[in-house]
């Protein structure tokens, strides 16, 4: 029981200890706040007494001048008066000289003399000159000891990472002095550099030290300041801060990435119609439960639409991108998911001959019966002229890369590889920048051809392959192809590849191809 | 390389007859008497440095008329293929030798030298000249019980005459050999004079047990395992326009029943081991595709 007292008597006074604390640091801040108060005050009165002795001296000195001044005036009229007086006893003298004289004409001159009039008004004012007194400012001053001052100019801080969205803005100001403010004014505009006029500024009040600007432009700079406001009066406005709102995310282009087991070639669109400063590539593993990974890697400051990513064989991938500017990364783009088992690519539309068309999903090749007249093909630039051909886009990493075509054995075809700048008025095969497997078919039989140069090896293949399968490895500088239902290897090309090659598809008549992406090597 | 079993039982028994360290391992050759041929027979093996640690496939070579074991081992340059890809090659005589039958050595291309891998059932070769048996049955138990073999993986290979060999072993026995390949082979020897004097000299007149021993009529009535033949032939070969090859035959025979051919005519090549030489690399890597999957 004694003890249970004593822990309870024990807690007591912890709590009173700590009231006591509590107590000592209010007073603390009570006789702080007096103390700051008082030097308030003290400096207010002080201000007074200064404006009114300085008010006093003004006009002690004012009336010492004006004495002055009277004092002359008056000497000088008193002079004057003596002069007047002893002029006109000269001028009696004169006259009683004259009229004692015989000749009495002379007496009427004397006359014209006494026609001089002495001014006998006083020259100053009898009046002190009062000017009011002025106590405005006094009062002003006296009033002002009474209320708070207007707040100094609010600090407003830079933009701090990862505070913006695409559309928002999160500014924050400070006060430099414990100003009281009943409420602050955040203004923004866009900044260009072309400024247009309608770009107004925009106000908004806000109580806090904060704000969160929205309804903003993604990928835009903002010049905002703030001024703070209070009973007596508004602030001057504070510095200019420049803010950024972050980017649009970008918009990954599925169709041109391309894949083999060692890498990944991702390309997208930046999502932005202002230049964006950086890219960030993030790359996660997908379990074979198919549940996502944790975030395994991110790429940054990628500073083109195209990322060349490394990637372990035989995983699979979701990767994504974020447009990145000096307010900070934009939401993820949409994902693309990356299988790393085999080589993966999209045909380049853009270089198939005008009579190729090319199936919706993009990995099946028309050479349709209709013969277009040649006025009606519309060519690209980059397009197959004379060979019915498209290429690949693989991606340009020199290992190793399979592929597999889907033929027709009554398809007249030529599949092999590229380089990508091979002439588009020459045949697949028929030049030495280009290799290819070609299936003829003769009257009596079908004829495959390897092709380069425009030269065959001679050779006979007895179960014609309708699934073809393209091996290219540049370590060995190798291209083969195998028959793949038999898994019998037909031809090894032996050519160091001096620069990347693509994939290459030709059709010499009407018929189709379909290439089979993504798969595994066969040993 | 450990010595040879030679405590089997006795017919078993095998004579070093010469061992050359080449390409990391070594190029032998051994005699022995042949139950099947009823002579001493020598044949040539190649081991790889594989094979002092583990057990290989066999490759099975088998050669043209006039040769011995030694064509193949000292001309075809296959010893460093055969290292890399760890696969014993053993390459036997091409007929019994010195059985002292009449007419064995009068010509080049029948008796001694031409066993054309067929069992003779005609006096006086049938007691010895049963090279078929002794190709795929005498020799490689010979072969599985005295070195590390793995009995399950052979293949076969030959050229010109030896070819033939290669390519009924294979059709004949579907299943056997994992891979066959050949150089110039006879493909066709019931339509060609070396066939037609082999055959009926070994065969007798009845045509009809001719087609037990013709490739292109075997590949007609296969049945088994899919099979992946690898035919290379040069294009100035003698033999192929003197009509004894007759290549295109197959080849027909094999696009009619859709048996797997890659058969390559190699341009300004001979009938000579300097064109085996030139591609047999390409055929022990077909070989090894099989023998090492």
């Amino acid at each position: 029981f004694g003890v249970r007292t004593r822990n309870r008597l024990q807690g007591k006074v912890a709590e009173m200890e700590n009231f006591a604390g509590h107590l000592e640091e209010i007073f603390l801040t009570v006789e702080e706040n007096f103390g700051r108060r008082e030097q308030h005050l003290e400096q207010h009165y002080n201000d007074v007494l200064q404006t009114l002795s300085q008010r006093y001296e003004d006009r002690a000195a004012g009336l010492e001048e004006e004495k002055k001044n009277k004092l002359e005036a008056l000497y000088r009229q008193l002079l004057a008066c003596g002069q007047a007086l002893d002029a006109s006893k000269e001028l009696i003298e004169t006259a009683q000289e004259i009229y004692r004289s015989q000749d009495k004409r002379l007496f009427l001159k004397v006359r014209e003399f006494a026609k001089e009039e002495t001014d006998l008004t006083l020259s100053t004012p009898l009046e002190f000159n009062t000017p009011l007194a002025d106590l405005s400012d006094v009062k002003t001053l006296m009033d002002s000891i009474n209320v708070v001052p207007a707040p100094s100019a609010p600090v407003i801080n830079p933009q701090m990472p990862n505070s913006a969205t695409q559309t928002s803005l999160r500014v924050c100001w400070s006060l430099f002095s414990d100003d009281s403010v009943e409420y602050y004014e955040l203004y923004y505009r866009p900044v260009h550099d072309k400024v247009c006029a309608w770009f107004t500024v925009t106000k908004v009040k806000v109580k806090e030290t904060h704000c969160k600007v929205t309804d903003l432009l993604p990928n835009a700079q903002y010049e905002l300041w703030v001024t703070a406001t209070n009973t007596t009066g508004i602030s001057p406005a504070s510095e200019k801060a420049l803010y950024m709102t972050v980017p649009s995310p970008p918009v990954i282009k599925q169709r041109e990435c391309t894949s083999c087991p060692e890498a990944a070639l991702i390309r997208w669109e930046s999502g932005n119609t202002n230049p964006i400063d950086s890219y960030t590539v993030e790359l996660s593993e997908v379990e074979t439960d198919g549940t996502e990974s944790h975030l395994t890697e991110s790429i940054v400051a990628v500073p083109t639409c195209q990322c060349l990513i490394q990637l372990q064989p035989g995983r699979c991938y979701v990767i994504s991108v974020r447009a990145v500017n000096v307010g900070g990364p934009s939401n993820r783009s949409e994902v693309i998911t990356v299988s790393t088992t085999g080589t993966f690519f999209h045909l380049l539309g853009e270089t198939a001959h005008p009579c190729l068309s090319i199936s919706e999903d993009g990995f099946t090749m028309f050479y349709g019966d209709e013969e277009l007249p040649i006025s009606a093909m519309a060519f690209d630039a980059n397009a197959f002229t004379r060979c019915v051909a498209v290429l690949g886009d693989l991606i340009p990493v020199r290992g190793k890369h399979y592929w597999e075509v889907e033929v027709d054995d009554g398809t007249e075809f030529r599949i092999g590889v590229s380089y990508e700048d091979t002439e588009r008025s020459s045949y697949l095969g028929a030049n030495n920048t280009s290799w290819c497997m070609r299936h003829i078919l003769t009257p009596t039989r079908h004829k495959y051809e390897f092709l380069h140069k425009g030269w065959s090896p001679d050779l006979r293949i007895t179960v014609n392959p309708v699934r073809i399968g393209v091996a290219l490895d540049y370590d060995k500088g190798t291209l083969s192809f195998f028959n793949v239902d038999l898994k019998q290897h037909l031809h090894t090309f032996h050519c160091h590849f001096q620069n990347y090659v693509h994939p290459c598809f030709g059709l010499d008549n009407p018929g189709a191809l379909t290439v089979h992406n993504g798969i595994a090597a066969p040993e | 390389m450990r010595t040879p079993h030679l405590f089997y039982r006795s017919k078993m028994a095998l004579t070093q007859v010469s061992s050359n360290k080449c390409a990391d391992g070594f190029q032998k050759v051994f005699e022995h008497d042949s139950t099947e041929l009823k002579c001493k027979m020598k044949f040539a093996v190649y081991l790889p440095p594989k094979a002092e640690t583990g057990k290989c496939p066999v490759m099975y070579w088998l050669s043209g008329l006039t040769c011995t074991e030694q064509n193949f081992i000292t001309k075809a340059g296959s010893q460093l293929a055969a290292a890399e890809h760890g696969i014993i090659i053993v390459a036997p005589d091409t007929s019994p030798r010195g059985c002292g039958i009449e007419g064995e050595d009068e010509s080049w291309d029948f008796g001694t030298g031409a066993g054309f891998y067929v069992n003779a059932t005609q006096d006086p070769w049938k007691t010895n000249y049963r090279m078929y048996s002794y190709i795929t049955e005498e020799l490689p138990k010979l072969i599985n019980a005295n070195f590390p073999t793995d009995p399950d993986r052979i293949s076969v290979s030959g050229h010109s005459m030896g070819g033939h060999g290669a390519l009924i072993c294979a059709l004949k026995n579907p299943g056997k050999y994992k891979a066959v390949s050949a150089f110039a082979p006879i493909c066709n020897p019931m339509q060609c004079p070396w066939g037609q004097k082999a055959f009926s000299g070994y065969l007798g007149s009845d045509r009809s047990t001719w087609e037990a021993y013709d490739a292109t009529v075997l590949a007609a009535s296969y049945s088994g395992p899919q099979l992946d033949i690898l035919i290379d032939q040069g294009r100035d070969d003698q033999f192929l326009s003197a009509s004894q090859l007759l290549p295109d035959n197959l080849i027909a025979v094999c696009s009619e029943k859709k048996i797997p051919v890659v058969f390559r005519l190699q341009p300004g090549y001979d009938h000579s081991y300097f064109f085996i030489y030139s591609f047999i690399n390409d055929h022990i890597k077909h070989h090894a595709k099989y023998l090492n999957a």
